[in-house]
């Protein structure tokens, strides 16, 4: 480290915190308030990385993340943008895309080769022949690009959260308009956000110590700051880079931490009422050859490492701008007594009288109506050619530091995402907006202005018809700012040059940094025809990198109107897209990765050895034994008694005097035939007659039915009877039981004499027969809705009961069930189960392209029933007879040395027939079985069909039999005793 | 692309509380008597509009009603079409 400028109010370091860190195995240190890259210039380094296609040297050019030059790899995350990351201690810092060190960079001899790398060329050299192309590939991408993943490193996502807001009025931009504006709006009483992307508030006039209204501007902005910050009304966000506007005014966001804050970043959705926009001006760069050498900074960064963090920009110093914010700069800079050698202005009149005095009365040689036209030097500045611009003199500088700008453009991202529409204004220079969506207003220096007051003024105008938007009377207010702003100066004459003279073809002449786009690649795509800037932004590279319009926007726009002949105020600005901002993957996807339910019987399923998987939106046991086949929890329920949590499965009520009504539109069965005590077996199909849905209803009492749905349906199942009903203004009210009730299935021949230990009800199979139902008191009056249900082909009853008393049901059967060695089963199990009794599973046996005819439960389907309108009715009766429809079949296979996977396909020579819905091997039947879906050519029992399984690049064939879907207990003779 | 919805019950709400119903198309047809070509053009067929419309919308997140409200898929704003907006509100 340096020694840094004195002390000055302006500074945003802490002297006294020096933090260390490393860069390329370097040790450097820097002070508290430093960020990464303005750390590194302190400590000399100057080239921090390599351009994406010629290997181009590239330092330090501005300070909030403009260009891709300091993207670093920082503590091993890659693209991390050392001007916007705050230096931390311990931080280890390393440089991308290059071989060896920036400043020896291994392909840096490519620079030399550009003429044989001209706009396009990736797509039109290495696709001929096309059998080289990934050797190319491989090549080109070891030497272009960014950041290396490194894919086996652990990440930390614990600390990335996500806030949603709601505001009445949202402030884009913490400079003084919008802290004026986010301060009128709070005035009115509303709530007001307000996202600025710097780590304090301020905008430009933060670092400016000229005086206005005989106070300098930086202390202004101070009070300003601190007036926001005190507001309760105001919530204010600091390094925040708003991502982008949506429909309706939802601003996305994210917020890196500060130390101590509880997390790293934080993704932030805010739906405002209104919306004020200040996101102000950004340097243009000035187009001219090798103007993008270290050496070469904005304005704002050169004056900021002086101003902000008391650096010394460089010895030697030569200007050329094209705004007074330039020629203050300067002066600024001569006045910390720094060397200031010449300033060139691209503008020749209209500019500040005072400013020019001073800088006379400095020394400072004062060139107007000229611009650099090349800088010198190989890996750093050390001189720069002057010329007047229409190239009739020059003359050279030896320096070693080029500050140069092209005056203002408009940082238009924000309003531009919210559908605002832009033209280029030839009297301030600027793309400003020309149509606004509703509820939207802009203020400060996009709108043109630069004078300190008229840009607060404007701030204030923004805030109060926000306010208005929000149904506030400001009328007085706003009369009185707008009579204030009229007698304030207004817009300002801005620059507009579009590249220095002498530029001759443009080789080195960068418009675009960061995909290294020359003014000569805009020539050549518009002498391709990519003329229009869209086109040209392709085609050439322009602003595809991590800082996307910021450095070639404008210039781009100007470039190509230049090019093509036309007027520059028709001029197109390309399409900013969000992210306005690079963010990451991780902070867009917040802390919670993996979101389920769990059932009541979660924690003593895990405790029982459950291997869990998620289920739709439940967790759920699927194995109780680490063989994956599940042979002995199979074999349990098979012969002898097995528990199943079933707590996913839905439940519901339905009550009223037209709930009848209600269950006859979406099951497909006659629903008066449901009656007490019996458990009624039906089906729900879409309007295209697809089953959606299937479970039982039974009648609780006279218009008052309780019914279950598979897991995956029930969280729509209120909103499908409601939709199917809408028009019909019955009486029905539905409760979803679904997350309050447990559900416990007690399956296999020891079924009965389990749950006859824990009720006194008599269980018989004459007195609770097959398909019944009943409510049950267990155990100390516990009570629980028992179906007598057959899914998995065994005796078996369905407990339902208050989620609250499932863990005691649960502890009850398993104490009684001691005796017969119960076990639990899992999903696994369950589905083989009910697979070997061809029971279907909707979604599983099932698709958009079937039917309930084609999956065999025709059955259910009341056809005669055209009065309630059942909804698919029609269709089913429209594909009755239909040909040429898929089937579901079973199918087995004889077969040994091929194991039948689910979604193997049936093949008919080249074609595909059909596919595998589910198979598995059966211990019972010493087979492999499944059921398939196939053309109802192939859906002949006893044929044979030919099933493909391919492995990789391996196909195996085999052969099997279509047989009827029930292998195990064709009769139900089983679930019936 | 993120907008809102005006809930009838509940107020104006982010979209990802709702799901879409479909544009008003009136009463499903009754089924006595109806052909399989007028069934498939109320269950499969569907209009493209870029003008206000009215919809069906439910409040899934929210109180779990259908309602109707208008909208416009060219923007995505709660809007009438414009002659009705004078005379009907």
């Amino acid at each position: 480290m340096r020694a840094r400028l004195p002390e000055f109010p302006t500074q945003h370091i802490d002297r006294g915190q020096e933090i260390s860190f490393s860069y390329l195995g370097k040790r450097m240190s820097g002070l508290g308030g430093d960020s990464v890259a303005v750390a590194m210039y302190d400590n000399g380094v100057r080239i921090f990385s390599r351009s994406l296609k010629y290997h181009r040297p590239r330092g330090l050019y501005s300070l909030d993340g403009e260009s891709a030059n300091t993207l670093m790899n920082i503590d091993g995350i890659p693209n991390e943008n050392a001007e916007k990351r705050r230096l931390r201690d311990g931080m280890e810092v390393s440089a991308q895309n290059v071989r060896g060190r920036p400043d020896t960079d291994f392909y840096s001899f490519i620079n030399w080769f550009d003429r044989f790398m001209p706009a396009g060329f990736y797509y039109r050299m290495f696709h001929r022949p096309y059998k080289l192309w990934p050797f190319f590939l491989n090549r080109i991408r070891k030497m272009a690009g960014v950041g290396t993943l490194d894919i086996h490193r652990e990440f930390d996502d614990s600390r990335r959260f996500e806030i949603f807001l709601n505001a009445d009025v949202a402030v884009i931009g913490g400079g003084t308009a919008g802290m004026n504006a986010a301060l009128a709006a709070a005035g009115q009483g509303l709530r007001v956000c307000l996202f600025e992307h710097r780590a304090w508030l301020g905008g430009h006039m933060d670092w400016r110590v000229v005086e206005f209204e005989d106070e300098p501007l930086f202390e202004r902005a101070r009070g300003l700051a601190k007036q926001v910050e005190a507001n309760t009304q105001i919530r204010l966000f600091t390094q925040a880079p708003v991502t982008g506007i949506w429909g309706n005014k939802l601003i996305t966001a994210y917020q890196t931490g500060k130390d101590g804050e509880y997390f790293d970043e934080r993704y932030i959705e805010c739906r405002a009422k209104s919306v004020v926009v200040a996101s102000g001006c950004i340097e243009r760069p000035l187009v001219c050859n090798n103007n993008e050498r270290p050496g070469v900074m904005q304005v704002n960064t050169a004056w900021r490492l002086a101003r902000t963090y008391a650096i010394t920009p460089g010895k030697r110093i030569v200007f050329s701008i094209g705004d007074d914010l330039g020629l203050e700069a300067a002066l600024d800079l001569a006045e910390l007594g720094l060397k200031v050698l010449a300033v060139a202005d691209a503008r020749s009149d209209k500019q500040n009288a005072d400013l020019l005095t001073r800088l006379q009365s400095a020394g400072i040689e004062y060139l107007p109506g000229w611009a650099a036209s090349n800088v010198k030097g190989g890996k750093h500045v050390r001189g720069v050619e002057l010329s007047e611009l229409n190239g009739s003199q020059t003359c050279s500088f030896k320096c070693d530091l080029l500050v140069a700008s092209a005056g203002q453009q408009a940082v238009i991202g924000p309003l531009s995402t919210a559908g605002a529409k832009f033209r280029y204004c030839t009297e301030t220079g600027l793309f400003q907006p020309t149509e606004m969506p509703p509820k939207m207003f802009s203020a400060g220096r996009m709108t043109g202005l630069t004078h300190p007051g008229s840009i607060d003024t404007s701030g204030t105008i923004a805030g109060l018809e926000a306010a208005a938007a929000c149904d506030r009377d400001v009328s007085t207010n706003l009369d009185a700012a707008r009579r204030a702003a009229a007698k304030l100066p207004g817009e300002t004459k801005g620059c507009d040059l579009v590249y220095g003279p002498g530029i001759g073809a443009g080789r080195k002449a960068f418009i675009c940094f960061d995909g290294d786009g020359t003014f000569k690649n805009a020539v050549q795509s518009a002498s391709q025809g990519f003329d229009a800037p869209e086109l040209a932004k392709r085609f050439g590279g322009f602003g595809l990198g991590p800082g996307q319009y910021q450095v070639p926007g404008q210039n781009l726009a100007m470039a190509m109107s230049n090019i093509n002949g036309t007027p520059i105020e028709n001029s197109q600005f390309t399409t900013v897209r969000p992210p306005l901002v690079p963010l990451t993957l991780a902070t867009c996807v917040g802390p919670r990765h993996n979101i389920y339910k769990q059932t009541p019987l979660h924690r003593d399923q895990k405790a029982r050895g459950g291997i869990f998987r998620n289920a739709g939106v439940w967790r759920r046991a699927r194995y109780f034994s680490p063989d994956l086949d599940c042979r002995p929890e199979i074999r349990n329920v098979r012969e002898n008694v097995g528990l199943l949590d079933g707590s996913s499965l839905g439940n519901f009520r339905i009550y009223g005097p037209d709930a009848l009504r209600a269950l006859q539109r979406v099951y497909v069965s006659n629903m008066e035939k449901s009656r007490e005590g019996r458990c009624k077996y039906s089906a729900m199909c879409n309007e295209t007659g697809n089953i959606v849905d299937d479970g039982v209803v039974t009648k609780v009492a006279d218009d008052n039915y309780y019914f279950t749905t598979t897991s995956n349906r029930a969280g729509i199942t209120i909103e499908w009877f409601r939709y199917h009903t809408r028009f019909d203004d019955w009486d029905f009210k539905l409760v979803n039981l679904t997350d309050s009730m447990g559900s416990i299935n007690v399956a296999g021949p020891n079924a009965r004499n389990l749950l006859q230990k824990v009720t006194k009800e008599d269980l018989s199979n004459e007195a609770f027969p097959y398909m019944a139902y009943k409510e049950l008191i267990v155990g100390d009056g516990v009570s629980a809705r028992c179906l007598r249900l057959g899914f998995v082909g065994e005796l078996s009853f369905e407990l339902h009961v208050a989620a609250s008393h499932s863990q005691y049901v649960w502890d009850l059967l398993w104490e009684a069930g001691q005796e017969f060695k119960v076990h639990p089963f899992g999903m696994e199990a369950q589905n083989c189960l009910r697979a070997e009794k061809g029971h279907v599973i909707v979604g599983t046996e099932s698709e958009q392209r079937v039917t309930l005819l084609d999956i065999g439960l025709g059955f259910l389907w009341d056809s005669n029933d055209t009065s309630s309108n059942k909804v698919g009715a029609p269709a089913l009766r429209a594909c009755e007879n239909q040909q040429g429809r898929m089937k579901l079949v079973g199918f087995r296979v004889s077969e040994s040395g091929v194991t039948p996977l689910d979604g193997d396909i049936v093949v008919d020579g080249n074609d595909i027939v059909g596919y595998v819905c589910t198979t598995r091997i059966s211990e019972s039947l010493d087979c492999s079985y499944g059921m398939a879906l196939v053309k109802d050519g192939y859906a002949t029992r006893g044929e044979k069909i030919r099933m493909c399984q391919a492995l990789g690049k391996r196909h195996d064939e085999y052969t099997a039999t279509v047989v009827p879907p029930q292998f195990y207990d064709p009769d139900g003779q089983r679930l019936r005793t | 692309m993120s907008f809102t919805i005006t809930c009838p019950i509940c107020g104006e709400r982010d979209v990802y509380e709702f799901h879409f119903g479909g544009r008003d198309r009136g009463p499903p047809p009754s089924h006595d008597n109806l052909t399989i070509e007028e069934y498939l053009r109320y269950a499969q067929f569907r209009t493209t509009r870029t003008e206000a419309q009215l919809e069906w919308w439910f409040h899934s997140n929210g109180c779990g009603s259908w309602f109707t409200t208008w909208r416009n898929p060219a923007n995505n704003r709660e809007e009438k079409p414009q002659e009705m907006s004078n005379d009907q509100q």
